[in-house]
């Protein structure tokens, strides 16, 4: 625990602090939000700061406050879901092609070059494209995009751990690979696919946004910080910039405090980006 | 050359492939193209059949594919199926605005990116944690809502920049594109100048520049030739990353800003599940990712005498 | 010529590199600095050119034909380092930028640091290069460092180094980077050039042999201090330092070597 505080220096205790906050705030949002985030009415549209309504409300007289809360949920859940999908899948690729090594090696090489042809996000719109647009289908077609990072930078840590002694000698011994693999590659990975999974965190975070705010993600009337920084878009332009700007300062700092844990974790190597 | 014809080729495979995929993942795309071109309207199965025959729908799959595929090698993307227009002629009225967007936010990044970082990683001080404290919360920003801030700021609010379109002719785009290229631009610009400032905090440590020091020459000398010289290898891979990745980010910052662009085009394509668009679309858009991605790989060995391009890769 | 007095270096709050090193070289005269590798050696000889890690604190005084060379900066200082005094590092791979050429790592020394005209820089660079025995000169000069040996490398540097004419020259283990079949010769080419121009010469190796062999006078190096100073002979006879025996001891046997001679085996 005192370890982890010195890797993490005063910023970094704070970014945890800023994660801590926000996943507290999305669990607990049916008991903490004031109101339901998607009821409004008509004679509540655009108030001020108050009591009542901390942050005020939006457009449709729903209470921001309470939006915010519960646009964590969905804005956490999206790329909780990339994270883990990649992490597993990329991890399943990296080390069947390391241990198979050959042809398998080759050929899953291959499969992850072409994914890499495809900017993330247009894969994630074809994949909407075909599927119809919701926070699932855009979550697992990042997801994919995401894949080749992980399985790349896996694939590379565990290729030089293959060939030493400690998995060599159980394997001469007989021992099955997908038992040495589990027992021997993957804790030595782990702490890397930690670290990459963090950094992404960020990335999806922002890239999920992204396609809810081009209405390809998660649907109104639902509360989703990227769909509200969104439907917040002409109030802004009227004057009324409360929705827009908490949601998107929402992402801004979330995202921050991410990727600066990942960065003290280890860097963005561990995602497998150049930058 | 045996290098770049190399890369050519992969690239190429890489291109049917992807268009294969592509066009397969359409094909088995739920809801059939033509309930979309009937638009729910109840017709006769002889309307239905003759749709079916115009587009050629009832064709085996792998004929289709051949057919497409051939068709876009000579320039015949195809009928939308929203608007009955040519998509390469929307594709071609569209591509304007996007290669303008995507070249000025390039050139912020070079600019910006690239100058801040040498600006930090040189001075240090003040100057080195403000601008290590903008690309902390600068990387982290969603194109969007940069879009929406500066939309806010510099268009509603001061008046200086138009709030929505493209613009006609030079001046007016350039002038109709400045606020989207710096939303564009930056996230990259923020992740570019902190990758610089590091690349120039170690080479400025690097035995040869300390031993050019040694030697007497003058430290501005030793700056540019050594320091700054040096670092731009790396930080050059990392901006062709970012250029490459800017094709991506352009569809949301075109939407956002409502610009005729491809990007805007793509999004109301999918949400329309306008096919033929679609894939003509993630067509070109995976080629100039290549193209790019290929270039840069052909700048670095060119600006880098230790990598040898004949056995690179 | 050169005074080291009461130098200590201290990186950081508490980390002591150097405590209190007194050495002195005089005109034409090589003295070997002998210790292991972290012995503060290097780090003597860099606080000479001013080029010791940032956040290094140093005290003592360093001078230079009376000059005191820690006071030194700016204009003065370089042109004390492009003049009067060159240094040799280890690697000489890290020592050339790896981006350009042999020939511009040659021009920048004489045109950049020296303030030689480039056409007169060019036709020396040749020059120099025949002189530490390049036989290829054109092929040299054209050719980028990831593209020769290190021994061909540190050729090059020595004829960088020498190109000034300085009065004192640095090596810091010039040739343990080296395959062992160049380092010889690389050795020789050193010692050659230093006598054909009268260099004073500090020379800092880990190898009580080989200074022996190129030094007037051996200085022992340990934790950052100097244990004992005093001639090749006097260190082979009689070592008063229990350290200096050590290494006498700790040597290949079998090897012998001559105060006045070179390297020998």
């Amino acid at each position: 625990m005192k370890q982890f505080a010195e890797r993490m220096g005063t910023l970094g205790l704070i970014a945890c602090g800023v994660i801590a906050v926000v996943v507290l705030g999305a669990l607990f949002a049916p008991l903490i939000a004031p109101y339901d985030p998607t009821i409004g009415s008509v004679t509540q549209r655009y108030q001020g700061m108050s009591f009542e309504h901390l942050f005020g409300t939006d457009q449709a007289g729903r209470d921001i406050f309470s939006r915010l809360l519960w646009g964590a949920r969905s804005s956490l859940t999206g790329p909780l879901i990339v994270v883990a999908v990649t992490a597993v899948f990329g991890t399943l690729i990296a080390l069947t092609a390391v241990w198979w090594g050959g042809i398998v090696d080759s050929f899953l090489s291959r499969v992850l070059d072409l994914l890499f042809a495809f900017p993330n996000l247009l894969l994630a719109m074809l994949a909407i494209a075909v599927f119809g647009p919701s926070l699932t289908t855009a979550a697992l077609a990042l997801s994919v995009a995401y894949i080749p990072y992980s399985a790349r930078v896996v694939r590379s840590m565990a290729m030089r751990e293959r060939n030493l002694p400690y998995i060599r000698s159980p394997e001469l011994q007989g021992i099955p690979g997908i038992v040495i693999t589990a027992r021997h590659l993957l804790p030595n990975v782990a702490p890397l696919i930690v670290t990459g999974a963090t950094i992404n965190f960020g990335f999806a975070m922002i890239e999920l946004a992204a396609l809810s705010f081009l209405g390809l993600g998660v649907q109104p009337p639902a509360a989703d910080w990227g769909l509200m920084v969104s439907s917040g878009q002409q109030s802004l332009l009227n004057g009324y910039p409360a929705e827009s700007v908490l949601a998107g300062l929402s992402i801004v700092i979330t995202v921050a405090a991410f990727g600066y844990v990942g960065e003290r974790l280890g860097g963005r190597a561990a995602a497998g980006r150049k930058a | 050359m045996t290098f770049i014809l190399r890369r050519l080729a992969a690239l190429i495979g890489v291109l049917i492939a992807s268009s294969f995929l592509v066009f397969s993942a359409m094909y088995a795309a739920p809801g059939s193209p033509e309930n979309f071109l009937v638009q729910g309207r109840t017709v006769s199965p002889e309307v239905l059949e003759a749709i079916r025959a115009q587009y050629s729908l009832d064709d085996p799959f792998l004929v289709r594919f051949w057919n497409w595929l051939t068709n876009v090698l000579h320039g015949d993307f195809g009928r939308s199926l929203a608007n009955q227009q040519d998509v390469g002629d929307l594709l071609a009225a569209r591509l304007p605005t996007t290669l303008m967007l995507v070249t000025l936010a390039a050139l912020i990044i070079i600019v910006l990116g690239v100058g801040l970082g040498i600006l930090a990683g040189t001075r240090g001080g003040i100057v080195d944690k403000i601008i290590l404290l903008g690309s902390n919360l600068g990387f982290a920003v969603p194109t969007f809502f940069a879009a929406l801030i500066l939309m806010s700021i510099f268009s509603v609010g001061l008046g200086w920049f138009p709030v929505f379109g493209s613009g006609d002719g030079f001046i007016d785009r350039v002038w109709h594109l400045t606020l989207p290229a710096f939303a564009l631009a930056l996230p990259s610009s923020a992740v570019v100048a902190r990758i610089t400032r590091t690349s120039i905090r170690e080479e400025r440590d690097s035995e040869h520049s300390v031993m050019a020091r040694a030697r007497g020459v003058a430290e501005r000398l030793v700056m540019r030739r050594h320091v700054i010289r040096n670092s731009m290898l790396p930080v050059s891979t990392i901006v062709g990353v970012h250029i490459a990745g800017l094709i991506a980010g352009s569809f949301v910052v075109e939407y956002a800003f409502t610009l005729d662009g491809i990007g805007t085009l793509l999004v109301h394509a999918v949400q329309r599940k306008d096919f033929a668009v679609v894939q003509a679309i993630a067509i070109v858009l995976v080629a100039a990712f290549g193209i790019i991605n290929l270039l840069v790989d052909l700048f670095y060995a060119s600006i880098d005498p230790r990598v040898k391009v004949e056995t690179n890769r | 010529m050169l005074n080291i007095d009461n130098l200590s270096l201290t990186i950081g709050p508490d980390l002591q590199i150097l405590r209190e090193v007194s050495l002195a070289v005089a005109a034409g005269e090589a003295v070997g600095l002998v210790g292991e590798s972290g012995s503060g050696k290097s780090m003597t000889l860099r606080s000479i050119l001013h080029i010791e890690p940032e956040g290094s604190q140093v005290t003592g005084t360093i001078t230079f034909d009376g000059v005191d060379v820690r006071s030194l900066s700016g204009e003065a200082l370089r042109r004390m380092r492009a003049n009067d005094v060159s240094m040799i590092a280890q690697n000489p791979h890290a020592v050339l930028n790896p981006v350009l050429p042999v020939e511009r790592y040659l021009i920048e020394g004489m045109h950049d640091a020296q303030g030689q005209p480039t056409k007169t820089a060019k036709l020396r660079a040749g020059e120099l290069l025949e002189q530490v025995g390049i036989d290829a000169v054109d092929r040299v000069l054209r050719s980028y460092p990831h593209q020769l040996s290190g021994g061909m490398l540190q050729r090059v540097v020595i004829a960088g180094a020498i190109a000034g004419r300085p009065r004192l020259m640095l090596a810091d283990e010039p040739t343990t980077a080296l395959d062992v079949t160049t380092q010889a010769e690389v050795m020789a080419i050193l010692d050659e050039c230093r006598h054909e121009l009268g260099m004073a010469m500090l020379f800092v190796t880990h190898d009580l042999d080989l200074a022996a062999a190129v030094c007037d006078r051996i200085a022992v190096m340990k934790d950052g201090e100097i244990v004992e100073i005093g001639l090749p002979v006097q260190l082979r006879d009689n070592p008063q330092h229990p350290y200096t025996r050590a290494l006498m001891e700790s040597r290949p046997a079998g090897l012998a070597w001559t105060p006045e001679g070179g390297p020998t085996s």
